[in-house]
């Protein structure tokens, strides 16, 4: 019996319950992700932009009736940043700056919060039924895939929000149907792979159904890549959402980043840059600091680098 | 480990137990496909023909190189894949079991009405992938497998206690805190213990994840587990540890063995019996003592040649040659005897074939560039095609030449040139059967048998 001391830690484990274990494993992974100060920067201006949503309604008066409308102070268009009561300046129909800003986080929150959920649930249902099913299911589920996957996501979501017509109910409606294909595949191929492992005969050779196989052993092997996705996707579809309203898809004075660019462009000429930069440069920081995270997620999570 | 094997051979008292799997003729082929349209071009006969008996209580040794079929035919008898042939019967009497070979033997026609229902009747409760509902659950139950890589048999994602417990859950057997008792209990027999519950796989060492695996097979106290190759992936001390707890279980619980295994080191130790495979066909089948003894099929004795320290000492000066050669490709398995391609003892009778003829050119000759084709009447009469008559000539005088192996160039009863077209036709011979040399010691090798592979 010499095998049996543990390899590592012989003696820290012996009292622990299967909670304690899970959470220390938990702290584990997060410290490791933590480790890479990009990420940790990435992970400190997502903390940061998202609590600037949660605190708006609190840092700004919410304009009535609707909040996310851009309140018209129709005495100070124009106003350079630094203005009394419009700390960023306003916009030349009067929109207060700041209050797009700290609204438009909001907005964006909202809608990629809404898009991941909805793409990410359709895409690994789609992906499971392909993978996990497969042969002609498969074949069908994937050859839609591919056909949409053909069509660049930009203007297909361009495509789809221009014939419902402009709104941002219609740009999220739109962003959820290009944004599923990708979870589909990623989870297909990685279901595909799992599927093989010697840990799910074992599962069908004590006789398990093959919904517990799918939910013990299948899925939660396949998962990490998609939680990557989606952390990416966190940053990219507000990107594309921000397009989509700076090209006019979304409702006009909409307190929403893209609609604030959009109507600030034609000041820029003229020396009022700060309509316009303020909110891009929200856009850029929130794509840039999800993408950090994603990246640093990636690095400890991905599969190949140590199956976790 | 001595010690071992004088366990196993002091337990007579097994001998003469009604088996606990039985399988019939049992075949997997797997398509081979090609082209856009994936169709089928031939199969991969990775099992074929294959039938023997394990009996209640004792392990069976299945020997073989790696791409021989032992491990399809054991996830075959676990229920993991379907056979694609013949049939595998899980608790079939030996009295039945003969009964269906009789019947068997009756062309479909002549059969009785009576023969036909007891037939049917044999097979539902019998076979395993005609069994249904309760009968299947009993199966599943009682028919465990352990996996070679202990790693990736066991889920990464959960905790030992959700490995282990799990098979009690599918069943409803536990739950709570009589569960994790259960669970302590099965870790405790293959010697690990509480405080192992809540860690994961990555966590243990080889030798440890085997024992979590062992104990998982355990859960369900089966009476029968296929060990496919379960101490070839540890360390040499590792693996002796394993193979006592394995014999220590089976003492205590009356388990049921199919140990798989390409060392034959191994299969002694531990087996009872033992079937040695070849290219998907069983080529031996002995008692352990029995076969070690007196080997009776050159393929048994390549496999003992390639480890010495198993020759018993009367041996010595019987001449002993490893194996050479590569696997045949088990798509296009050799004709007669499978083994005859690589046997050092292969004779004009043994199924030489165009594709030895062709292997062999191919292997030996520099021309062969003008090769362009083989058109075969069977596989012991075809004509091969060669780019001009010089290269048919130099082919022809090339398999005259005294550099072909002997066997193969007295077997060719038809050599000749016609133009650019070379003739060559092999003695047919029939397929190699398994024979009883005495005692129950089965094999396929027509030097040790009556059969002249002749026709």
């Amino acid at each position: 019996m010499v095998d049996t001391a543990a390899p590592r830690e012989p003696l820290t484990r012996t009292e622990s319950g299967p909670l304690a274990v899970r959470l220390r494993r938990a702290g584990e992974l997060t410290r490791e992700v933590l480790r890479n100060p990009t990420t940790l920067m990435g992970l400190i201006v997502i903390v940061t932009l998202i609590s600037l949503a949660f605190l708006a309604p609190l840092l700004t008066e919410p304009n009535r009736p609707d909040a996310y409308q851009m309140p018209r102070d129709w005495g100070a268009t124009n106003a350079p940043p630094g203005t009394p009561g419009h700390l960023l300046g306003t916009t030349s129909t009067g929109g207060d700056v700041l209050y797009g800003v700290l609204w438009g986080a909001r907005t964006s929150l909202r809608m990629s919060l809404i898009v991941v959920g909805v793409t990410m649930t359709v895409g690994t249902i789609m992906g499971s039924i392909a993978g996990f099913i497969g042969g002609k299911v498969d074949e069908f589920i994937m050859r839609i895939v591919d056909v949409l996957l053909a069509i660049p996501e930009l203007i297909f979501a361009l495509a789809i929000a221009a014939v419902l017509g402009p709104s941002f109910a219609n740009i999220i409606f739109a962003l959820s149907v290009v944004f599923w294909v990708k979870y589909a595949r990623i989870i297909r191929g990685q279901i595909i792979h799992v599927k093989h492992n010697e840990y799910v005969d074992s599962a069908r050779v004590i006789g398990d159904s093959k919904l517990n196989i799918y939910r013990k052993d299948v899925l939660p092997n396949s998962v990490t890549p998609v939680v990557v996705q989606a952390t990416l996707d966190m940053g990219n579809i507000v990107l594309v959402g921000a397009t989509l309203s700076f090209i006019g898809l979304a409702e006009a004075g909409l307190a929403e980043w893209g609609v604030l660019v959009s109507e600030g462009q034609a000041g820029i000429s003229s020396g009022r840059w700060w309509a316009s930069t303020f909110p891009g440069a929200m856009v850029f920081l929130w794509a840039l600091a999800f993408n950090l995270l994603g990246d640093g997620l990636r690095d400890v999570l991905d599969p190949r680098t140590g199956g976790r | 480990m001595t010690t071992l094997r004088d366990d196993t051979v002091a337990t007579p008292a097994k001998v003469g137990n009604e088996p606990v799997i039985t399988l019939r003729g049992v075949e997997k082929y797997f398509p081979v496909r090609e082209g856009v349209f994936q169709q089928v071009v031939g199969h991969v006969r990775a099992v074929d023909n294959v039938s023997f008996e394990i009996p209640r209580g004792q392990t069976v040794g299945l020997v073989g190189e790696s791409g021989c079929g032992k491990t399809t035919l054991g996830r075959c008898i676990a229920g993991l894949t379907d056979a694609t042939g013949g049939g595998i019967y899980f608790r079939l009497s030996v009295a039945d079991r003969q009964f269906l070979d009789q019947v068997d033997a009756i062309p479909q026609e002549q059969r009785t009405q009576e023969q036909r229902d007891r037939v049917e009747r044999l097979e539902r409760a019998h076979r395993i992938d005609r069994l249904k509902g309760d009968a299947w659950r009993t199966y599943r139950r009682n028919c465990q497998f352990v996996f070679q890589d202990a790693f990736s048999s066991l889920n990464p994602r959960q905790l030992v206690k959700d490995i282990v417990g799990r098979p009690l859950k599918v069943y409803k057997e536990a739950s709570g805190p009589g569960l994790t008792e259960r669970v302590v209990g099965l870790l405790e027999s293959v010697g690990l213990g509480r405080q192992h519950l809540y860690r994961y796989p990555h966590e243990f060492s080889g030798g440890q994840r085997q024992r979590i695996s062992i104990a998982r097979a355990l859960a369900l106290d089966p009476e029968f587990i296929v060990l496919d190759e379960p101490t070839s992936a540890l360390d040499v001390s590792v693996q002796s540890q394993i193979l006592n707890l394995l014999h220590e279980l089976q003492q205590e619980r009356g388990l049921t063995y199919l140990f798989i295994t390409h060392d034959l080191g191994v299969v002694r130790l531990m087996s009872d019996d033992i079937v040695v495979m070849y290219l998907g066909e069983v080529m031996e089948h002995a008692t352990s003592e029995e076969l070690f003894a007196s080997p009776r099929h050159p393929y048994t004795d390549a496999l003992l040649a390639a480890n010495p320290d198993l020759l018993s000492d009367g041996d010595e000066d019987t001449e002993m040659r490893g194996l050479e050669g590569t696997l045949p490709d088990p798509a296009r398995p050799p004709r007669g005897c499978r083994f005859h391609t690589r046997c050092p003892v292969a004779t004009p009778r043994c199924g030489w074939e165009v594709d030895d003829a062709v292997a062999w050119l191919l292997d030996n000759a520099t021309v062969l560039d003008g090769l362009s084709g083989v058109e075969r009447a069977t596989d012991f009469d075809s004509v091969l095609r060669f780019g001009d008559e010089a290269a048919a000539g130099e082919a022809a005088s090339l398999l005259e030449s005294s550099d072909v192996p002997a066997s193969m160039r007295t077997a060719m009863v038809e050599l000749g040139t016609d133009g650019a077209q070379l003739r060559i036709r092999f003695e047919e011979v029939d397929a190699v059967r398994l024979e009883d040399v005495g005692g129950g010691h089965t094999t396929s090798c027509i030097l040790h048998t009556s059969q002249s592979a002749g026709s």
